[in-house]
């Protein structure tokens, strides 16, 4: 069982004349099988959270680590853009992030790609998928190196209304079966809602303004009405905070 | 961007600028493949016609020059010649792209190396290459080095911008996915900076090699025994003006055996994954 | 990581004073030529040779930095330098004069119909490909030393890189915005002065960079073979004496020639004709703006 676990984080860009405060002071843990959404307004440092997360950037000040038993967890990371090499065929480029090459890790690649409906492309370059099915693509790369924990920024942003919401399912699903710690970046309150147990609000200059846990059973239709009220609760929260930052 | 002045000095409309062309560009060439033999046949009709005008001396007939060509070849000497500067330009360009490439990855990661060489390369990229032959042939004399160095100080700036352009190509969000899932040093530079660079290097050794060869004649021409260039300063010397067009032909025809058949197709063969390749 | 260390990443906090005065970018622009001096008046080059290759002669050995610079001091002085650069700029800018004229109008026939393009385009590309060595020979034999020959060899140069991005101009005029023009009833004078002309200009400047720049190089070759003065023929003529000093510095000449012209004329003149362009995002067939220094 994995643990995100992130105590008084801070980051500064050091930046043309002036600094830019990224984060600031921002603490929370999660663990278990859960379903967390990080949302907040543009610029709020939500990508870098997950980005010192994931070990690509380092705290400026406190920690943020994601531990399972004690030592280091394994970590899968769905980007916006899908992030595949253009020059590797789709299978490579699931095998790209593997640590070892065995016939077992190659058979695990293939059954995450028939997971997320692409086992006949395996063999095609990523320019011959569309942007929906190239996105697939980064969310079994993801998968299957089973790992302890998920982070996901803002994976559909990029995707029209129907892909997006597919994929959406397809995601739920996953996490259902496989009990993954998921942290979801995104700007999107609706997918939020319908998405996760529990949310997570900053605000401008990177500060941990909200921590809800959302009590709905699942699957949720956007149209019920308890799912329509909470996330009409929600985006009441973000307006405010809207005020606050202009 | 700080080596943007030194890069401006290449050539805007490259040599071979349509090494992987698109295909409704090649149609089109069939659809007009009359017009291009037109285009041959109006260019060797002038030539002999105005060569008929004018003693065999100063204007030689493509005939003549193509039995020039033939004789050339059956010559002694061809072959030692034509080894000769094949020796030089091989030993010569390698150094070149070997120097040219560090100096390169240095100038594309760290600024104080940019600023190190900018001014270097920017001054070997402009000044003519006679200067360099000239100052080369008084330093070395008859010595085999001579056009080697040559060779390396006038072609590897070429290398060095493609490869800084290359350097800076390098995808940082692959590089962060890379970090992200742990991903080994070697395997990173085998999938990403290897594939990100290659298109940069094929430019660099197609500029590179579109200087080399030529100093290479020029060096020889002033300061060697052997070489394609002495054997076109006899001809000159001897007022044979088929004689020069012939050597001058086969290195032409040399220089562009090298960049269609062999340079253009290792392209084709490495940038399958290209979008346009299967369009 | 570390293969996109990113430009800034060499200041960093905690480095001596020593590290903070001489190992930063600015000062690496006067590092570099003062330490090419320094091995120079080593002569650190004469000794690696003489390791190499003991037999070489007395006579071969590089001149000291102070014998060069009391020629480049003579040059300038007697004002053999002023008189070969003049004569070569003339032949320069004449021959180049006749090479935009020529290009420019065969470019655009090559850039507005397919059938001239497919006639002419095999023989830019062979154009491109012939070495300037080449044509100094040919003019020399053909007219002799003169100003005919080298004036020769810079149309030859030139022309190429002109017809190119000519007629690459032509293809680069955005369909999109012909036909928004066309769909107002834009009348054709407005359309060629604010679409068509504004898009070729990027074109044309390039094609003055380029082919000026090798019609440079092919006129110095020229004047080895093919004239008894200008700049070419000066260098040589002094290799001919075996004055190793006078070379060197005329080559030092030619080398600030360079720096002069990239530097003000180029530098300044791009950055005024590619105001509009944002600084990212250009293209192979543009030449790149000029960074400040």
């Amino acid at each position: 069982m994995a643990t995100v676990s992130v105590q008084n984080l801070r980051k500064v860009f050091p930046g043309e004349g002036r600094d830019v405060v990224a984060l600031e002071d921002v603490s929370f843990e999660a663990s278990g099988h859960t379903f967390v959404s990080i949302v907040g307004p543009s610029g709020c440092g939500k990508s870098t959270l997950l980005n010192i997360l994931a070990g690509v950037e380092t705290p400026t000040e406190g920690t943020a680590d994601i531990t399972k038993d004690g030592s280091r967890a394994r970590v899968g990371y769905v980007f916006q853009a899908p992030r595949l090499l253009p020059w590797r065929s789709v299978m490579d480029n699931m095998l790209f992030v593997q640590a070892e090459q065995t016939d077992q890790v190659r058979e695990r690649a293939s059954r995450y790609l028939a997971m997320v409906g692409l086992s006949e492309q395996h063999k095609a370059w990523p320019a011959q998928l569309s942007g929906g099915m190239q996105q697939r693509v980064g969310i079994a790369r993801a998968f299957s190196i089973e790992p302890d924990a998920l982070l996901m920024d803002e994976p559909f942003s990029h995707l029209d209304a129907i892909t997006a919401r597919g994929l959406r399912r397809e995601l739920h699903s996953m996490w259902m079966e496989t009990k993954k710690t998921v942290l979801f970046v995104t700007h999107d309150v609706g997918e939020a809602v319908e998405l996760s147990d529990r949310i997570v609000i900053l605000e401008k200059g990177g500060k941990l303004r909200k921590d809800l846990s959302l009590d709905l059973p699942f699957p949720r239709d956007p149209a019920d009405d308890k799912v329509a009220l909470t996330k009409a609760e929600v985006l009441r929260e973000f307006e405010e905070l809207d005020l606050i930052a202009t | 961007m700080a080596t943007q002045d030194v890069e401006a000095t290449a050539p805007a409309v490259r040599i071979d600028s349509e090494p992987e062309e698109p295909r409704p560009e090649r149609a089109r060439r069939q659809r007009y493949l009359l017009w291009r033999i037109a285009g041959y046949v109006l260019f060797i009709g002038a030539w002999a016609f105005i060569s008929s005008l004018t003693e065999p001396y100063i204007l030689p007939s493509p005939v003549a020059v193509l039995r020039k060509m033939v004789e050339v070849v059956g010559r002694d000497d061809f072959w030692v010649n034509i080894f000769a500067t094949l020796r030089h330009l091989a030993i010569g360009f390698t150094l070149a792209f070997v120097i040219g490439s560090a100096i390169g990855i240095a100038m594309g990661r760290s600024a104080y190396w940019d600023a190190f060489f900018r001014d270097y390369v920017m001054l070997t990229l402009t000044t003519p290459g006679l200067v360099f032959a000239l100052v080369c042939v008084m330093i070395f004399g008859l010595l085999d080095i001579g056009p080697i160095v040559a060779i390396v100080l006038t072609s590897f700036a070429h290398v060095t911008v493609n490869v800084v352009e290359g350097v800076r190509a390098i995808p940082r969000e692959l590089m962060d996915m890379a970090t992200a899932y742990g991903v080994p040093r070697s395997t990173r530079i085998r999938n990403i900076v290897l594939p990100a660079v290659a298109p940069f290097l094929f430019t660099a050794i197609r500029y590179g090699f579109a200087i080399a060869w030529k100093i290479t004649a020029l060096t020889e021409l002033f300061g060697q025994t052997d070489g394609v260039g002495i054997q076109i300063r006899v001809e000159f010397l001897f007022f044979d003006i088929a004689g020069v067009l012939a050597w001058a032909f086969f290195l032409v025809g040399f220089a562009l055996v090298m960049e269609r058949l062999v340079l253009q197709r290792l392209e084709r063969r490495f940038f399958r994954w290209r979008p346009k390749a299967f369009a | 990581m570390d293969t996109t260390a990113s430009s800034g990443s060499v200041v960093r906090s905690g480095r001596s004073w020593f590290q903070r005065t001489f190992v930063t970018p600015r000062a690496a622009r006067i590092t570099a030529p003062v330490l090419f001096l320094v091995a120079w008046q080593l002569r650190l080059m004469d000794r690696f040779l003489g390791l190499l290759f003991p037999g070489r002669t007395e006579s071969a050995l590089l001149p000291t930095p102070a014998e060069v610079v009391e020629a480049m001091w003579e040059q300038l002085l007697d004002g053999r330098l002023l008189e070969a650069f003049s004569v070569s700029l003339l032949r320069l800018a004449l021959g180049f004069a006749l090479a935009l004229l020529v290009g420019s109008i065969v470019g655009l026939a090559m850039g507005l119909s397919s059938r001239i393009e497919a006639m002419l385009h095999d023989f830019v590309i062979v154009g491109l490909t012939f070495p300037y060595l080449i044509w100094g020979l040919l003019v020399a034999m053909w007219f002799g030393y003169g100003t005919i020959g080298p004036v020769l060899v810079v149309f030859i140069a030139g022309l190429p890189y002109v017809i190119l991005n000519m007629s690459e101009g032509v293809h680069d005029v955005s369909k999109e915005l012909r036909d928004m023009a066309a769909a107002y009833e834009i009348p054709r004078d407005r359309v060629m002065r604010h679409l068509i002309l504004p898009s070729l200009s990027p074109f044309f400047f390039a094609s003055l960079r380029y082919g000026l720049a090798n019609g440079w190089k092919g006129l110095i070759l020229a004047e080895v073979f093919a004239a008894t003065s200008g700049a070419g023929w000066h260098i040589t003529s002094m290799r001919d004496y075996g004055d190793f000093a006078g070379v060197v510095g005329f080559a030092i000449y030619f080398a600030l020639f360079s720096i002069v012209v990239e530097r003000l004329v180029f530098g300044r003149l791009s950055r005024r004709v590619f105001r509009w362009r944002p600084a990212t995002g250009r293209d192979v067939s543009e030449p790149p703006e000029v960074a400040a220094p």
